[in-house]
């Protein structure tokens, strides 16, 4: 299976949208998760971007901290992560997004070892900063696994040089001021022009890197604005979760899927 | 103004916090240095907040004890009931400085909370303060005093529903309004430059102590003891002390004293990792998942500390120990019945170590307890818990 970074890539250079979906890892039984996972897989995302629950996700809106509290629950560890990740990344690219702290207590070399041994390409943290991002970088060659960076409509001109050089695999760009998830008030990319110009800088640095844009996307006529403002590629994370955790039939999920990827084009 | 403490601290945010953060960084070194803005805050913490705290000696408790001399340095007696005053103005006017129309704050005991809304409503800001519905459960009247002062008190029922998830809703709510909005963070904990930026608006507390001393007996105190939560009372007593003889002592949470209660010692029972912007102690699992706290003072309870206080405590430069609920609830009772005081229960976790320690030290030396709020809002929770006879 090709990394997530390359698959992002060559669908980049070919002009081909691309979507990743997250889940939360042991929200719900791995039987429904994994069947949710193919049913991702049939409506044609690219990759999927497996969620380790952290006590305190000071970046998630309300439905991905109930999941990441329904998986603490359920008494989810990293052995439980590693498992549905070696069961899914044979058949979809698989990055592990989670926050520092369970990270740094497994130790930084030691994670990212064990999430390529689960056949894992990506590691995404909101809150690492990239003036830290060096310890990850230096492991980068030995484990194999890209740290990806996030970037936002607060970041300055100077800031997205930095960030965009020390991305890896692709940029996820934040598309508001806000949380994770859709919420009445503020929907993504609202002020779209500072998105496309954001988008645009971050291009300016490393033309072949994708930006992925993510938060608050949930509806086709999001992605059709996303893409628009120049997005290669979005991330839908609360839209699934929301279904996941409520008990709505895989087929459901599936469709939400079909319906977003369409409107990538 | 530093960032790092040794291996402590940083600056652990979401990419959006980041712009926010360097603003307020820069706006801080410039204030500081801008005689307007100094003699603004002194003037309000004069007239409005009652500063200068008296160093009060408490005779009748140092007799019962019969060793070191007691004395207590009455933040208690600030406008507001707690030290959480100088910190709160201070940002207060910063964030006036900087054009934000709105305030948020998290609160745990509900001090800063009610400092908060003060300030804003001096300052015509739009106050929302974040508080933990347990917590909301025990601190009652200071639920209240926030409302009559004009701010929004939004509950928080998620995690463990006390100080540490305030500090994650108000910090998603920055994440979200950040162009008109400024956190006013109440302790001296959180990502740079939050850490030394209350560090500094709270070091009046020790300033004054150093003051007092020297005039009262003519040199520093021999041992200076205060309750450490976050640990800005604690900070702000400790730095001014730092270069002189005084010995310095952080206290603790200790919980119920059960065997295998961690209490709320990060300190004293947790191991360095990232919690709110900052690494630092916290209590955590092996996986490094944050663990829930448990204290009978809303203030103390909380998973992490202040950066600084991590280097303190590795360096030895402070010695920090514990008081278990039972010996803040005793500190409580004999200080109102000796002394006419009803301290905060966290403060009394201060006041217990005192009671501990004064009398294993001869007459001659002295102690000095930063008290540092006023035990009103405990009053429920106290007798709840049984007043002796």
């Amino acid at each position: 299976m090709a990394s997530l970074g390359d698959v992002l890539a060559r669908a980049k250079a070919e002009g081909r949208g691309t979507m990743l979906a997250y889940l939360m890892a042991g929200s719900v039984d791995d039987s429904r998760l994994l069947a949710a996972v193919d049913a991702l897989r049939d409506a044609g995302v690219s990759g999927l971007e497996l969620g380790f629950p952290f006590s305190d996700p000071m970046a998630e809106g309300p439905v991905i901290q109930r999941a990441a509290a329904d998986a603490l629950d359920r008494g989810t560890h990293w052995t439980n992560l590693f498992s549905l990740m070696r069961q899914i990344s044979p058949h979809l690219p698989c990055a592990v997004m989670t926050y520092l702290n369970p990270v740094l207590q497994r130790g930084v070399g030691q994670a990212l070892r064990s999430i390529r041994d689960a056949g894992g390409s990506a590691l995404i943290l909101p809150d690492l900063p990239v003036e830290e991002v060096g310890p990850f970088r230096a492991l980068r060659r030995s484990a194999g696994v890209d740290t990806v960076l996030l970037a936002s409509p607060a970041t300055s001109g100077d800031r997205m040089r930095r960030l965009s050089e020390a991305s890896e695999g692709f940029l996820y760009v934040v598309s508001r001021y806000g949380v994770t998830g859709a919420s009445p008030g503020a929907s993504p990319g609202a002020a779209s022009a500072p998105l496309s110009g954001l988008l645009d800088q971050a291009s300016r640095w490393r033309p072949g890197l994708p930006r992925m844009v993510g938060f608050g996307i949930s509806r086709p006529a999001d992605v059709r604005r996303m893409r628009a403002a120049g997005a290669d590629g979005i991330i839908v994370g609360s839209a699934f979760q929301e279904l996941l955790s409520g008990g709505a039939a895989v087929r459901k999920i599936g469709r939400l899927g079909e319906s977003l990827v369409a409107a990538l084009e | 103004m530093p960032e790092w403490y040794g291996p402590y601290g940083g600056a652990y945010v979401p990419e959006t916090l980041v712009p926010a953060l360097e603003e307020l960084a820069t706006a801080w070194t410039e204030a500081r240095r801008d005689p307007g803005f100094r003699r603004e805050f002194q003037r309000l913490a004069h007239d409005w907040g009652g500063r200068p705290t008296p160093l009060y000696f408490a005779e009748n408790l140092s007799r019962e004890l019969g060793g070191a001399q007691v004395y207590l340095k009455r933040e208690d007696l600030l406008h507001g009931g707690a030290h959480k005053f100088n910190n709160a103005l201070g940002q207060g006017l910063l964030a006036r400085r900087l054009g934000k129309t709105r305030l948020i704050a998290e609160t745990g005991a509900g001090q800063h909370g009610v400092a908060t809304a003060m300030v804003g409503a001096k300052l015509s800001l739009e106050t929302i303060v974040y508080m933990g519905t347990v917590d909301m459960e025990r601190q009652k009247p200071n639920v209240l005093r926030m409302r009559l002062l004009g701010a929004t008190v939004r509950p928080v029922d998620q995690g463990t529903r006390t100080l540490k998830d305030a500090i994650n809703e108000a910090l998603r709510d920055w994440i979200t309004n950040v162009r008109s909005t400024h956190y006013l963070l109440g302790s001296a904990v959180g990502p740079h430059p939050f850490p030394s930026m209350v560090a500094d608006f709270q070091s009046v507390i020790g300033r004054e102590i150093l003051r007092q001393s020297r005039a009262l007996w003519g040199g520093p105190p021999d041992v200076t003891i205060a309750c450490v939560g976050g640990g800005s009372n604690a900070i702000g007593t400790f730095h001014p002390l730092l270069r002189t003889r005084t010995q310095l002592v952080g206290v603790e949470a200790g919980g119920d004293g059960r065997r295998g209660s961690l209490g709320a010692a990060s300190l004293g029972r947790g191991r360095p990792g990232v919690l709110h912007g900052m690494r630092t102690y916290l209590l955590q699992d092996r996986e490094g998942q944050i663990l829930p706290t448990e204290s009978v003072a809303p203030g103390l309870d909380y998973a992490g500390v202040g950066p600084e206080h991590a280097r303190l405590h590795d360096s030895g430069r402070v010695r920090y120990t514990t008081a278990s609920d039972r010996e803040a609830l005793r500190a409580f009772h004999r200080l109102a019945r000796t002394e006419g005081i009803l301290p905060a229960l966290e403060s009394s976790h201060a006041v217990a170590e005192a009671i501990r320690l004064a009398p294993t030290l001869p007459k001659t030396q002295r102690i000095v307890v930063t008290l540092s709020g006023r035990g009103d809002k405990d009053l429920e929770e106290v007798e709840r818990r049984g007043v002796p006879r």
